[in-house]
């Protein structure tokens, strides 16, 4: 789908960038708040800003926007330091966001525009053609302070993108907000990359960076952790390993679990070839316990394996096989096919959630 | 300053409708000049209206030889074209102290007077009032009582002519020397033209002012408030606004000491016979545009600074105190406007504009005073914008806790 993992930068260079930012540090009162920072956003992009919160994400954020200036390092936005023309092709939806709660929708929608130089003309158009595709036409000359918490949260989004930027930043833009509203704003981001602009996404929310992003960049304390598209990090992360469901097995079995991965692996190694020893197969011990056992024996011998773990997620179970170094998965693939009925077979990813915690805790650790 | 961009004066264009039609504005610049006169106007039209307060006096004369007339009236005092107010005082002969208590307690009487038998000695005359009621002014009848006595002592021993300057001694008449010599009687409106209407130029410049200011630091404190702040920086750089928002507002100020200037003006040559001097009103401008600039630019400072609005207007306070000076030595500046702390206070860049108008009313201000104080008020003003553009651009997305006058200062030097 995507490209792989990290590129080497002089790659990098080479592509269509919208953002570049190199070696950029920033303190305040001494206190180091970005230490060294390089990336790149592609033109056409879902950029991820990734990091725990106070990870300096939005002093970033605020650099790119040249509100704050970094104490070292460059930055550039389309291909220059940003300059007034730069600002006018960029849309920003802060994190720490609000609206005039007196002045009305369309005018504060149009001053807004203006202020990016979009004429009153053209301003007033976008203002009423996005509000109509937002389905709130009709609330056009009502005040800010009259409308509902989602829906100010829908105009604030609307804010951003008022004169149609080419690139949108977007500071935690699900923050605070309900299911239905996040599920509009999801669709406008993707809608919004999907028509050629670029998005740089903010977050701390992985499951939505997961589903959304096309390369990310992780922060933390300042510092860049990890960086690269969202495939090449979690296939480089991923532990090898292969997911298998097959006939037979974790049917009918609703309590007991096994270990998943992760720090808790090494507890689940007693469950490898066993009969139900550890204590989740033993709170479900019945007939089923056998027939699982039974189960699980048709897995024994297959050549090439390394380790077996069982796993119960969301009342399905499921084996996790780790096959010996150098063996391919489809040879075990075949094994497989032969002696069960697969149901599932896939190659285990972690979420980016996982890598971000692992990642946040390893660089808190050191 | 910085050069005028397309941004700034959308800021300027947005911030001045705004405003406008802001109740608050609307309010201040109709309903404040129509209130002022009313204040001023009220109580005079409604003396005129009042019929003339008549009361009765009682009075026991234990010396047996004054002589009171049956009532006396009083001409009353009233500016403008309402007509005098008068007050008759009846007086009633009673016999001895406990005949008059009781009509007095009866209510036929107000109040009554005791002329003691060693009145010529002491000159003591004894009032008593009814202590509900309305008695009869005292100042009123002190003078009544005065003529009374004179007349009554005097009356057989000299002539008319005598007995009425011993009455009223002595009448002011007050003349202006102009600078070509000839004498200019100096009449009441004379009076308010020289003393009232610099005061009210300057009380229309402080309010104008910091109205215009005020609504400045309202206008940055409650971006910074809801947090629309952040995204119009990512728009327009800190100068764009901070020019837009204060050209905005300035213009809404303008607008607003017009209405007020032609509400005196139309006022003035309605109610009262009084000249406006086109160049004060000249200088009022000048005056209001320059102290504008400045206040605006402390007050957006502040406004940047502090994080809620009731915190910026509590320290913004600190400033419209200081600017109001001139108002507290408004006496001296009218009645020595040359002296050395009226020269310094209409030099001083805080206390100028409103301090330098007075003085200008109330006597011939040398054209270099006037020049140097407009000089120092431009310099000060190219000082604060400076000094409040950095701060602006710094504390602008600070929230929390205040920042320590040190730090703001650091901040000042680097912007």
């Amino acid at each position: 789908m995507t490209e792989l993992t990290l590129l080497p930068y002089e790659d990098i260079v080479n592509r269509m960038h919208v953002v570049e930012v190199e070696g950029v540090s920033k303190s305040f009162g001494g206190k180091d708040i970005i230490r060294d920072i390089s990336f790149s956003v592609e033109k056409g992009e879902i950029f991820g800003l990734l990091g725990p919160n106070g990870a300096g994400k939005t002093t970033l954020i605020r650099m790119l926007l040249d509100i704050i200036r970094p104490d070292s390092g460059k930055i550039r936005v389309f291909g220059a330091s940003l300059d007034p023309a730069g600002k006018d092709r960029i849309g920003y939806l802060p994190e720490e966001r609000g609206l005039y709660r007196k002045t009305k929708l369309v005018d504060m929608l149009v001053y807004l525009a203006q202020l990016k130089n979009v004429s009153g003309k053209q301003a007033h158009e976008n203002a009423e053609s996005l509000l109509r595709s937002l389905g709130l036409y009709e609330h056009r000359g009502k005040k800010v302070e009259e409308l509902s918490k989602g829906m100010q949260q829908k105009i604030q989004f609307l804010s951003s993108i008022i004169h149609y930027p080419d690139l949108v930043i977007l500071d935690e833009p699900f923050s605070g907000l309900d299911p239905l509203s996040t599920k509009t704003v999801k669709e406008r981001i993707i809608e919004y990359r999907n028509s050629g602009k670029t998005v740089i996404l903010s977050t701390h929310m992985m499951e939505q960076a997961q589903t959304l992003c096309d390369r990310i960049l992780v922060v933390d304390r300042g510092r860049s952790v990890l960086y690269g598209s969202v495939e090449g990090i979690r296939k480089e992360r991923g532990k090898n390993s292969l997911l298998v469901e097959f006939a037979g097995y974790g049917e009918g079995l609703d309590s007991g679990h096994c270990s998943k991965y992760g720090p808790e692996y090494g507890t689940g190694i007693g469950t490898v070839y066993g009969e139900g020893v550890n204590a989740g197969a033993n709170s479900g011990v019945n007939a089923g316990g056998n027939l699982e056992a039974d189960a699980l024996s048709l897995l024994r011998g297959i050549s090439g394996v390394r380790i077996i773990v069982e796993h119960e997620e969301e009342h399905k179970k499921f084996v996790e096989i780790f096959p010996e170094e150098g063996v391919s998965t489809q040879a075990i693939l075949e094994e497989l096919v032969s002696r069960v009925e697969v149901l599932r077979f896939e190659q285990s990813l972690p979420s980016l959630n996982e890598i971000f915690i692992e990642t946040v805790e390893a660089n808190a650790s050191e | 300053m910085n050069k005028f961009s397309g941004k700034a004066f959308t800021v300027a264009r947005h911030e001045f409708l705004k405003t406008v039609k802001r109740k608050e504005f609307l309010f201040m610049t109709f309903i404040f000049p129509v209130f002022l006169a009313g204040i001023t106007l009220v109580p005079a039209l409604l003396a005129g209206m009042t019929p003339s307060e008549d009361q009765s006096a009682g009075y026991v004369d234990s010396t047996g030889s004054f002589d009171f007339p049956v009532e006396v009236t009083n001409g009353g005092f009233a500016v403008g074209p309402f007509g005098e107010k008068s007050s008759t005082i009846e007086f009633v002969r009673y016999e001895d102290s406990p005949e008059a208590s009781k009509a007095l307690r009866e209510g036929e009487i107000s109040s009554y007077i005791v002329i003691p038998e060693d009145f010529l000695e002491t000159g003591v005359i004894e009032l008593y009032v009814s202590e509900k009621g309305v008695p009869v002014p005292r100042a009123d009848l002190a003078a009544d009582l005065s003529d009374i006595v004179v007349t009554s002592l005097l009356q057989d021993e000299v002539d008319e002519a005598v007995l009425r300057r011993v009455k009223d001694p002595v009448n002011i008449k007050l003349f202006n020397i102009g600078e070509s010599g000839e004498a200019d009687e100096q009449g009441i409106a004379d009076i308010l033209g020289d003393l009232g209407l610099p005061f009210l130029t300057a009380v229309l410049l402080f309010f104008s002012i910091f109205s215009a200011s005020g609504y400045l630091l309202r206008g940055v404190s409650e971006e910074k408030e809801n947090r629309v702040i952040e995204v119009l920086l990512s728009s327009a750089t800190p100068t764009e606004l901070l020019t837009g928002k204060v050209l905005g507002l300035g213009g809404v100020g303008l607008l607003q000491i017009m209405v007020w200037i032609s509400a005196v003006a139309f006022g003035a040559s309605y109610a009262l016979p009084l000249n406006l001097d086109p160049f004060l009103l000249f200088l009022a401008v000048v005056y209001f545009l320059f102290g504008y600039l400045f206040f605006a630019s402390l007050m957006a400072a502040v406004g940047a600074m502090t994080s809620s609005l009731q915190e910026s207007q509590q320290v913004a306070g600190v400033f419209t105190f200081a600017a109001a000076a001139p108002l507290v030595f408004i006496q001296l500046l009218l009645t020595k406007p040359d002296s050395p702390l009226a020269v310094f206070l209409s030099l001083f860049p805080i206390t100028s504009p409103v301090a330098m108008l007075v003085r200008i009313g109330s006597t011939d201000v040398p054209f270099y005073q006037i020049a140097a104080s407009l000089f120092i008020l431009m310099l000060s003003i190219q000082g604060v914008i400076i000094f409040s553009s950095r701060l602006f651009r710094a504390y602008l997305l600070m929230y929390g806790k205040r920042p320590a006058l040190r730090e703001v200062l650091r901040n000042m030097r680097e912007g």
